[in-house]
């Protein structure tokens, strides 16, 4: 079972195997690949993305597991190995280190330069749809022809503090956890700026699945609270289109392969 | 509730002040433990944006501080899509059908419902004033690039926003 851990806690090596998947995803043009996972949030179309519904938290949880699935597949590939995993690490963004620092530090560009794949993302959008882009998101993405995803954070303290996530994990409904949860999801994506403001290229940034990591970690949390309940039953059996698995089948995370570390470690 | 046609401008043309009724007789309020503002049928297809909400305070701008001297009562975010990118009509939302054997689900489109507590910003105003009389809404679009965030009424539409009050076990309010 693979354990998503906090990005504040990855080791060298954690995070350098999480680099490596990443760039070796960003290698794929193909349905493996990153462009095809970032392109189901928005551009190109068709998007897929469920935002202001109770889809919102069962969606992006099928989106991460099978992103996450596909960036092991891309790292064996990449090294030739069939051992190789990696787990989409989350941001907590309520803690004081967010609040001092701001993004997570594996996700920024490297002090001495050198390529760091979770800086930022290839957007790799036909002409067409990089034209509309950057006409009506200007910031979002860099010019000419191989752009990548452009950051513009707000101050660390702005971020969303852990009396308001509390307060999200003491609703007792759950279309009052989501609603509260996807307002402060919202919010990050709005501090983090550029691509991430964005709904038709937020998930081209790499910290895009770190963001939802920290969102599913929290739903995650809510589901073992006392507080914690399913969707509602007419939603159970719902499609979450394009992945083939249902509200139901995504509901334990233990069906899934996956896990969060209980403490922060580091 | 109230429909969004009956906002009026703020101060400057940036903001939108309706006269929010409190649920009770006159001079009576009803009592409550949590309070609402929910806003219906908020459109999601342009620029991201926040509003703002401020409590009888009709001046308040995007410069008003966050805070209760101002009688800020919290903000709601909205992830937008940044435009259409289909072809014309692709962004239109249909009706919701009426036909049961339509298995489409909603137009991605379809605008949301959201909601703000205030229990505290409210009973501060009811404390101070005596009664409710306006909620400012303050929006300010979320560009990608900081520096061209602004005041932008352009991007609030909704349907009708109303002034929900219950009897629960209350929960703090969130202003940060």
């Amino acid at each position: 079972m693979g354990i998503r851990r906090n990005t504040a806690g990855l080791t060298a090596a954690e995070l350098a195997d999480l680099r490596a998947a990443f760039a070796a995803a960003y290698g794929l043009s193909d349905d493996r690949g990153y462009g095809y996972f970032a392109g189901l949030h928005g551009l190109p179309l068709p998007s897929y993305c469920q935002h202001g519904t109770l889809l919102f938290l069962p969606w992006h949880r099928a989106y991460l597991y099978f992103f996450e699935r596909a960036l092991t597949a891309a790292l064996r590939r990449a090294r030739g190995d069939t051992t190789s995993s990696v787990t989409l690490p989350w941001w907590d963004w309520t803690s004081a280190a967010a609040h001092t620092e701001g993004l997570p530090a594996g996700y920024l560009p490297t002090a001495a330069g050198g390529p760091n794949p979770l800086a930022a993302g290839p957007v790799t959008l036909g002409a067409a749809d990089l034209d509309l882009v950057r006409t009506r998101l200007p910031g979002a993405i860099t010019d000419g022809p191989s752009p990548v995803t452009i950051r513009d954070p707000d101050v660390p303290d702005q971020l969303p503090r852990p009396a308001t996530v509390n307060r999200a994990l003491q609703a007792s409904t759950f279309a009052g956890f989501s609603q509260l949860l996807e307002g402060i999801h919202n919010g990050v994506h709005g501090w983090v700026g550029g691509a991430m403001s964005a709904v038709p290229i937020a998930a081209y940034d790499p910290v895009f699945w770190a963001h939802h990591s920290m969102i599913d970690r929290l739903w995650y949390l809510w589901q073992l609270s006392p507080r914690g309940k399913n969707p509602p039953d007419a939603l159970l059996d719902r499609a979450l289109a394009p992945w083939p698995v249902t509200v139901r089948q995504i509901l334990d995370t233990s069906t899934l392969g996956y896990d969060y570390a209980a403490q922060v470690i580091g | 509730m109230v429909t969004a046609t009956a906002a009026r401008s703020g101060d400057t043309e940036q903001t939108l002040v309706l006269d929010l009724p409190f649920p009770g007789e006159a001079g009576q309020p009803a009592p409550f433990t949590r309070a609402d503002v929910v806003i219906i049928g908020v459109d999601h297809s342009e620029t991201s944006f926040e509003v703002r909400l401020f409590l009888n305070n009709p001046a308040a701008t995007a410069d008003t501080p966050r805070t209760a001297d101002g009688g800020y009562a919290g903000r709601f975010t909205v992830f937008g899509h940044g435009g259409c990118y289909g072809d014309n009509g692709h962004c239109d939302v249909p009706e919701p059908s009426t036909d049961p054997t339509d298995l489409r689900p909603e137009h991605p489109l379809t605008p949301l419902d959201t909601y703000v507590t205030v229990t505290d910003a409210l009973q501060r105003t009811l404390a101070q004033d005596g009664a409710l009389q306006t909620v400012t809404l303050v929006p300010v679009s979320i560009t990608p690039r900081r520096t061209d965030r602004k005041p932008a009424p352009e991007l609030l539409h909704f349907t009708d926003i109303s002034l929900q009050i219950y009897l629960t076990p209350t929960d703090g309010d969130i202003t940060a």
